[in-house]
């Protein structure tokens, strides 16, 4: 058996399982998206409407558009900060300082629990009348912190809540791209008089371009489809003002029943999360580039 | 007293002998389907841990049937109850129906026709089930024909509780009467609602005592503050079925009144209310209400009746034991008169039943399980941990009597005045148009839109779920 089909026997499970759980399920809502399907109707049966209904009634769907800009705002303000906040602390990790080992093993924590439990574990932080966080905001700054009377809060508790969450996972990823850097760069950029200011910005940053991407991917996809937290802390609310998209779409799915739209909305969410994901992946190798050239 | 002792002796004696009697029927007909395990999923209510923590093992005990009862959160448990019966799945063998969703499970054929079933199979009907003991709520579970679709676990009542040691403090009561020139006492009206609310809001501040003047199950994320709106609030002020015309329409353009004077009133004084109610008010849902009210931290409320006995008696999770005060809540003016003459209705009668999904793989066994809960006899004991009462005779149970006595008079409450309550109404898109009301709930109660404007909002989002699913014209 030559090594081909040796490769093509030991992936073959795996594809199998990908195309039952992935490809397949992803064809069939695919397909409900071109049906008018809503079993709470009084017609409860698929009725094919057209290829194009579904979707030409998203785009004019206020509530959709406005839960797909919320989704964006919220992927690109979390994104900024976990990085910044990520890059700061790898940066620190890298130097040595005491109880390094005991920060490094504390800040990790919160990359394992799961999404429903950040959730939780926020809310018991900050429901009114037992959260210790309302209490001390208020007896130690005079602010009235309640997230759920407020679109604002509710929108900046969330962030706070993901930057808390995933901003270890940068960290973690950016300490292990720095790690590895080569030091050679570094010691000509030294020896031709360059400062700590354009070493970062000429050598660190442009030689990290492969690892800020996969963080960036990562993050961003993460986050356009951030659904277990907010369920747990906020539900959605209060109003409209953490309906993400992906809360947006469950709503319709299985609260009212809109299959086929409901459907058409997760495809078309999709295709958005990749031209995204795509616009950014392009710029950034075209930065990399660019600064390679220079 | 002799002659009691004797007249209770026989009783006793006859209703042991009458349970024994059962208990051979049950081993009997149990006995087929012994070691069978049965499913079930409900929400987390005192009726359900009864159902799950009692019933359930005594029920095993007699017939080797063991119950597996997942008592888990609301939606939760709607979640996964109409998932396994869309996929026909066959997880569960009985599911909770609560009232308002009766209608779109028995549209979308969900469950098992339990008259029918017990007609097939005649070897399984339980002879000292009483059918006719159920009270009228077993109505909501029937189809047009009559038959039952699901068997009713708990009926209860919205009510108005009180703090009596707060309305009867000899200072709040002077204090109230130099402030608003009349009596202290439990409010009859939304003006003195208000007026206890704000009272008390600042009668327990100055006392420096973790209390507030009203509940307010005001929840800006979860769908139990529309209902609070839609099922408690706006039916006082005369906000029947939700504004719905007979033809499918809420704004008032359409001829409907979810957007009207007296829906308009309602959501005005409901979210006015959040100023003395709680600040924990804005996450609560009914769970947390009551809690809310046993914890002390209100005044005065709209409570589910499911948790008016254990708030009134249990001292390991209530702190208010022995001052709990139950009424009915305030109306509108002519409210009552529209509800006495069965055109309207002052409140929530709530309440469901277990059900057999069609994808049950064990419905003999659940057949008899859900008639195993019906028995009369097995109801005071529920209603004395629940609050929930869904059998004539279960009135009339010294146990209940005494416990009625504790909670201030709920059962006779619900008793004398339940007929002036009512379900919901019977919409098959029941949880698609709430679902549409919910974000105008949601931003009324935070202030970011006003509730007229909220409801404008609300008509014309639940008009238009009604159109797409095709019940408008």
């Amino acid at each position: 058996m030559n090594s081909s089909k040796t490769a093509w026997l030991l992936l073959s499970p795996t594809i199998v399982i990908l195309i039952i759980v992935g490809l397949l399920p992803f064809l069939y809502v695919l397909y409900v998206g071109f049906f008018n399907w809503m079993p709470l109707g009084k017609n409860k049966e698929m009725e094919f409407i057209n290829f194009g209904y579904n979707y030409r009634e998203l785009v004019f769907d206020k509530f959709f558009i406005d839960s797909v800009w919320r989704s964006i705002r919220f992927a690109i303000v979390t994104l900024a900060l976990e990085l910044t906040l990520g890059f700061l602390l790898a940066l620190s990790l890298l130097s040595s300082f005491p109880l390094k080992a005991f920060f490094r093993s504390v800040h990790t924590l919160p990359l394992v629990i799961a999404p429903i439990v950040v959730g939780a574990i926020f809310k018991l932080f900050l429901v009114q009348g037992l959260g210790p966080i309302p209490f001390l905001a208020k007896e130690l700054f005079g602010f009235k912190l309640n997230y759920m009377s407020s679109e604002a809060q509710a929108f900046w508790t969330i962030v706070v809540m993901d930057v808390w969450h995933w901003t270890p996972f940068v960290t973690l990823t950016l300490l292990a791209g720095l790690s590895a850097l080569p030091q050679d760069p570094y010691e000509s950029a030294k020896i031709d008089g360059a400062n700590n200011f354009q070493i970062f910005i000429y050598i660190t940053i442009p030689m990290l371009v492969p690892v800020l991407i996969v963080v960036i991917f990562i993050r961003m996809m993460d986050s356009l489809k951030i659904v277990d937290e907010v369920w747990m802390l906020t539900a959605g609310g209060p109003g409209y003002s953490t309906r993400f998209t992906g809360i947006h779409i469950w709503k319709e799915v299985f609260e009212k029943r809109t299959y086929g739209y409901g459907s058409a909305m997760s495809v078309l969410y999709l295709y958005i999360t990749i031209v995204i994901c795509w616009i950014l992946y392009s710029v950034m190798v075209s930065r990399g580039k660019a600064n390679e050239d220079e | 007293m002799k002659k009691l002792l004797i007249a209770l002796l026989v009783s006793t004696f006859s209703f042991s002998a009458m349970a024994d009697g059962h208990a051979e029927w049950w081993k009997k007909a149990g006995a087929p389907y012994a070691g069978t395990v049965i499913q079930g999923v409900a929400e987390n209510t005192p009726p359900g841990q009864f159902a799950g923590e009692v019933l359930a093992k005594d029920f095993e005990k007699l017939t080797g049937i063991k119950v597996q009862l997942e008592n888990t959160s609301w939606d939760q448990m709607y979640d996964k109850a109409i998932k396994d019966m869309e996929a026909n799945s066959g997880i569960y063998d009985f599911v909770y129906i609560e009232q308002d969703i009766v209608y779109s499970y028995l549209d979308r054929d969900f469950l098992v026709n339990i008259t029918q079933s017990l007609k097939d199979q005649p070897e399984l009907v339980a002879p000292m089930v009483n059918m006719d003991d159920f009270t009228t709520f077993i109505d909501y579970f029937k189809d047009g024909s009559g038959d039952v679709f699901g068997m009713p676990m708990e009926a209860f009542v919205k009510v108005y509780l009180y703090r009596k040691d707060l309305f009867g403090a000899a200072d709040a009561k002077s204090g109230f009467q130099k402030k608003y020139g009349y009596p202290l006492a439990p409010a009859t009206s939304f003006a003195q609602w208000r007026d206890n609310a704000e009272f008390f809001t600042g009668y327990c501040a100055e006392k420096g005592m973790e209390c507030w003047g009203t509940t307010v199950q005001g929840h800006t994320g979860h769908p139990a503050s529309t209902y609070e709106f839609l099922e408690s609030i706006g039916p006082s002020f005369g906000l029947y079925n939700w504004g719905v015309t007979d033809d499918f329409h809420s704004c008032v353009e359409g001829g409907g009144s979810l957007n009207g004077a007296r829906a308009k009133a309602a959501l005005t004084f409901w979210t006015s209310m959040l100023e003395f109610a709680p600040p924990e008010s804005l996450q609560s849902t009914w769970s947390e209400v009551a809690s809310t009210f046993a914890a002390g931290r209100a005044a005065q409320g709209w409570v589910y009746g499911e948790n008016a006995a254990w708030i009134a008696s249990n001292e390991e999770k209530s702190v208010v034991v022995g001052n709990v005060g139950v009424m009915q809540p305030p109306t509108a003016p002519g409210v009552m008169t529209q509800a006495a003459a069965g055109e309207g209705y002052i409140g929530y009668f709530d309440g469901g039943a277990y059900g057999i999904p069609h994808s049950s793989k064990n419905k003999e066994a659940t057949l008899l399980w859900l008639q195993y809960i019906a028995q009369s006899e097995v109801q005071a004991d529920w209603a004395v941990a629940g609050a929930r009462i869904t059998h004539y005779s279960t009135y009339d149970d010294p146990k209940v009597a005494a416990m009625d006595q504790i909670a201030d008079g709920y059962f006779t409450l619900m008793q004398n005045t339940g007929y002036l309550y009512a379900g919901a109404p019977m919409y098959p898109f029941h949880a698609a148009g709430r679902a549409a009301i919910d974000p105008f709930t949601y931003a009324a109660l935070a202030g970011e839109m006003s509730p007229s404007d909220a409801l404008d909002g609300a008509c014309e989002a639940l008009d238009k779920v009604m159109k797409d699913l095709g019940y408008q014209n």
